[in-house]
């Protein structure tokens, strides 16, 4: 950032647009942008593992059900009120983060990518199938005493909040001492381990943030659905949605996870709208078109100007 | 533990292993983990249904079609798409066979329809009863082709001069092409190789399982525990790991219960995965990560 003081005043104007938004717009708006900053977050929290550190968690969704399911749990077992409850499920996924971690962080690449997709199955099973977590048939949570039209409200501001945090500490791994650690384990591992940084411990530390971060959205969700089963909250496909919103934007920037949730999510609600058969012959062209076009994400599309030059000679680079 | 679900799970693990087969040899050779392997798979279930329908083709039969079929499909997609993205980075050529698998099977949905087909050959329920133990002849054949698919696909590798130079290709990449090798093609070979092996499979799960456009997603699923299980890019090792995985799927839903099925099936990934990454046949080189 060489204007730092430009782009606060930037990020302050997008924040207060935002703030006054819900009240100007339809109840279908307000959930349409609610899901975009609920998607943003997802893949903020993904970005600061594979965008930062170059580890691919494709299983990330099973924090976001663990967040759910937990925050679920506690309001409707033990009564608990949602707010304690929701970051008491954000305190679950990182624990359960940093279990797992310490094993599965040995692996590299496409190995640990696979890992986390095993642990995500794993999980979903054992919670489809042990009664205690309600089985297959989920839970629905308590009602809110609150009109829809506030509590949805609530729920957005709480997603745009979300959003904010998410890419201040995308911010803060841009410039502390802990995010070049990171970076340098993307880089390479070796070297960091020679140049003294505690690989390991760093990396779990990381995870254990990204599951905090997707284990709150994923309480919220619980809240705002007000009903949880296996199927939907482990659904491998928010990861992956998630996960292409990042690379659309562009992994390991700023705002890039969020540029990508944006233009996504508006082209599902604009364009597959129209379609009632097909989605998913589209969401694949558009994959792949995005992985053959733009493999560094829109945010360099945009530093690039535009150039077709510059894709053509990104398409040449990468061929083999 | 009884005899039976140690027989059935042994036959089952040959399926598995040819569903393994060409999952573990793209992904050992070209580094590229094809997550539309099980759309494949299903795509081959498919060609031996509609054989079976339109020409009463055995499905056995079947089979070399939907090899030659897939193969090409395997070939076009590797030489015109995959190509291009492979060098930058692993994650984007996974991302773009997930892609691929989207379109593969909602093309499916509008070709074919959802409806549950079946392949229902005069021999289908026959079986063979030796003492207490109940053999199928379905099972038995698939089990048999399967092992001769992966003795074929051993021979080529190791005889042929294609072979060789994927192997040498899966070995060192830079060193293929300081000798010669076009990097290009063999990738592509490879990944049809592997595509008409995931063709086989679906043919021969025809017979087994209800076809549907979403068959293949469980057997993506098998084929990445089968392959890391048994070691990337070896032939036997894929036959290997789809024994194992058939025998503990078996005799673990005897033990704990059919619902944690793809439990024990992850379970025994992640293990496999923490204590020996390069699988129990693999070597070294193979898909090593750098």
């Amino acid at each position: 950032m060489s204007r730092p003081r430009a782009s606060s005043l930037i990020a302050a104007l997008v924040l207060a647009v935002f703030l006054v938004l819900p009240w100007g717009l339809s109840g279908y708006w307000v959930r349409v942008l609610s899901s975009i900053f609920m998607y943003a977050a997802l893949a903020q929290s993904i970005n600061f593992m594979a965008g930062f550190t170059g580890y691919a968690d494709f299983g990330n969704v099973v924090f976001f059900g663990i967040g759910a399911y937990t925050t679920t749990l506690l309001m409707t077992r033990a009564e608990i009120p949602f707010v304690v409850a929701f970051l008491a499920g954000g305190c679950v996924a990182a624990l359960a983060a940093s279990v797992v971690g310490v094993p599965l962080l040995r692996l590299r690449g496409h190995y640990f990518a696979i890992a986390t997709l095993g642990v995500l199955e794993a999980v979903r099973e054992i919670t489809t199938n042990v009664a205690f977590f309600g089985g297959g048939m989920g839970i629905t949570l308590p009602v809110v005493a609150e009109a829809p039209e506030p509590f949805f409200r609530l729920i957005y501001y709480a997603m745009l909040a979300a959003v904010f945090a998410y890419t201040a500490i995308a911010w803060w791994l841009t410039r502390s001492r802990f995010g070049y650690a990171l970076r340098t384990i993307k880089s390479d591992e070796e070297a960091a381990g020679v140049i003294g940084i505690p690989a390991t411990r760093y990396k779990v530390t990381v995870w254990a943030i990204s599951a905090f971060c997707t284990g709150l959205v994923g309480g919220l969700y619980a809240y705002w659905l007000k009903y949880i089963e296996p199927p939907f909250v482990f659904d491998i496909m928010i990861s992956v949605k998630a996960w292409i919103m990042m690379l659309l934007g562009g992994a390991g920037t700023l705002l890039g996870p969020i540029a990508g949730a944006f233009l996504l999510e508006l082209l599902s609600v604009t364009i597959w709208g129209q379609f009632l058969r097909g989605h998913m012959l589209i969401l694949g062209a558009v994959i792949m078109l995005t992985v053959l076009f733009m493999p560094a994400g829109f945010m360099d599309l945009v530093r690039q100007r535009f150039s077709l030059a510059a894709v053509v000679a990104n398409l040449r680079r990468n061929r083999i | 533990m009884d005899l039976q679900s140690v027989v059935n799970g042994l036959l089952l693990g040959g399926v598995y292993g040819c569903v393994g087969l060409g999952f573990s040899l793209v992904w050992g050779v070209t580094n590229v983990i094809n997550l539309a392997h099980g759309a494949m798979i299903m795509l081959g279930a498919y060609v031996a249904f509609w054989a079976f329908r339109g020409l009463s083709l055995d499905p056995f039969l079947a089979l070399p079609l939907a090899v030659v079929a897939l193969g090409a499909l395997g070939y076009t997609v590797q030489r015109y798409l995959v190509n291009f993205v492979v060098r930058s980075g692993v994650f984007m050529t996974l991302i773009l066979t997930f892609g691929l698998q989207l379109m593969l099977i909602d093309a499916a949905l509008f070709a074919f329809t959802g409806d549950y087909r079946a392949v229902t050959p005069s021999y289908s329920g026959a079986g063979v009863e030796l003492g207490t133990v109940v053999v199928p002849y379905v099972r038995v054949a698939i089990f048999v082709v399967s092992l001769l698919l992966t003795w074929l696909l051993h021979l080529f590798m190791t005889r042929t001069r294609t072979g060789n130079a994927i192997r040498a290709t899966a070995l060192n990449k830079d060193a293929a092409q300081l000798v010669g090798v076009n990097i290009g093609r063999i990738y592509a070979i490879t990944f049809a190789l592997g595509s008409g092996m995931a063709g086989a499979a679906g043919t021969l799960l025809s017979t087994l399982y209800t076809i549907t456009p979403v068959m293949g997603q469980p057997m993506l699923g098998k084929a990445f525990v089968i392959a890391c299980l048994g070691g990337l890019g070896t032939m036997w090792g894929s036959l290997i790991g789809g024994l194992i995985l058939g025998l503990a799927e078996t005799v673990g839903a005897g033990l704990i219960g059919a619902a944690f099925q793809q439990a024990i099936s992850f379970g025994l990934l992640v293990l496999i995965l923490v204590v020996r990454p390069e699988g129990i046949a693999g070597k070294k080189f193979f898909a090593e990560v750098k």
